[in-house]
């Protein structure tokens, strides 16, 4: 469709909009009247329930940190809780909306600068997210274990296994999601190249 | 007429801008409406602070259009979209097959180009000058119109790509 082509589409599609029964007065009147809850930076459950979680089992290990024996383990709990307390922390610091761009004011490049860099920075630390997530994998499994009083060479095939399928099961996971990830990262930084050309 | 009277008249004369910026951000009826509403919120936050500096339809493009942009990153949506499907059932009076597909693969072209294109095109589309368009996208009227040589060449581009 050439853009000549467009214009006539585009005509066609004001018309039919104007004919439509959208926006009718008792929702403009609803929402100007605050009885809209905003959805743009809003926290979302899914988000809250993912903090949730990595602040009940930090909250798990550092109360029984006392019943982990030997220093190496202890080391390991300490950087389970720590792993535990970032990562709901950058999850949380990466899906924030556009924040600081006045949406009245503000032109639409630098909303979409804006846009683009924050898409960038929440790939990079969804990239960390991954990584950690590796970490905290093979560094809790002891001190879980150590906390339930188990030994770790006593659970059968945990080693040949247990292990080895988790791992490569996350890796499969993490390859996928950065796959994707490092696409949007691309499409952002040729469009934020675009806009400065 | 009291300020809420005063707003609704404004987006009941603009609500077809309104539509089509959300309809051009968004893959289905239910995002599309979402945005709707999230954008007339957005204008009536700051429908007060609005001082008749600039014109009342390029500061309602410039809200609806970075609404638009922190509704994606808020949702999460890929920058490139697919055809958005059209509620036919909506338009039954009219409807014209050809009619229809015309503006479903005006979508498609539209969605395929990137954001800053994208709103220049649709401003574009909107009849809007290059001097308003520059001001509302905030880039200067001549690269307003290097931009929309460019999307033609893309356009054109696409055409030989994907033959009808």
């Amino acid at each position: 469709m050439e853009l000549e082509e467009m214009q006539q589409a585009w005509a066609n599609l004001s018309q039919r909009v104007e004919k439509q029964d959208i926006l009718t007065t008792h929702l403009v009147e609803q929402t100007a009247r605050q009885r809209y809850h905003a959805r743009l930076n809003s926290i979302k459950y899914s988000e809250l329930a993912g903090t949730f979680v990595c602040y009940a089992a930090a909250g798990y290990v550092s109360v029984h940190l006392t019943r982990i024996e030997g220093f190496w383990m202890q080391v390991l709990a300490v950087l389970t809780i720590v792993v535990l307390l970032i990562l709901p922390i950058l999850s949380l610091a990466s899906v924030r909306a556009v924040r600081g761009v006045n949406i009245s004011v503000a032109t639409y490049v630098e909303t979409i600068q804006t846009f683009a860099r924050q898409k960038i920075r929440f790939q990079r630390l969804q990239k960390i997210n991954v990584l950690l997530g590796l970490v905290l994998l093979f560094v809790s499994l002891p001190v879980l274990a150590s906390i339930q009083g188990k030994d770790l060479t006593q659970i059968p095939y945990l080693w040949t296994v247990l292990v080895p399928v988790g791992a490569a099961v996350f890796l499969a996971f993490a390859y996928w999601v950065l796959r994707s990830y490092n696409k949007i990262l691309t499409d952002m930084e040729s469009l934020l190249t675009d806009i400065e050309k | 007429m009291d300020l809420h009277q005063q707003f609704t008249r404004v987006i009941q004369e603009n609500k077809g801008l309104i539509f089509k910026v959300s309809a051009m951000y968004t893959n289905s009826a239910d995002d599309r409406n979402d945005l709707q509403q999230e954008i007339v919120y957005q204008l009536w936050k700051s429908y007060e602070s609005f001082k008749q500096e600039s014109k009342l339809s390029t500061w309602m493009y410039r809200v609806a259009l970075n609404t638009a942009i922190a509704y994606l990153n808020q949702t999460k949506r890929r920058v490139s979209t697919i055809p958005l499907e059209l509620d036919t059932d909506r338009f039954v009076e009219s409807y014209d097959k050809t009619e229809e597909e015309q503006i479903q693969q005006l979508y498609a072209q539209i969605q395929s180009l990137h954001l800053l294109d994208r709103g220049i095109i649709l401003l574009f589309l909107e009849g809007k000058k290059y001097e308003e368009i520059a001001v509302i996208v905030g880039i200067t009227p001549s690269n307003v119109g290097t931009r929309i040589s460019r999307i033609k060449e893309k356009l054109r581009t696409q055409l030989v790509k994907q033959p009808a």
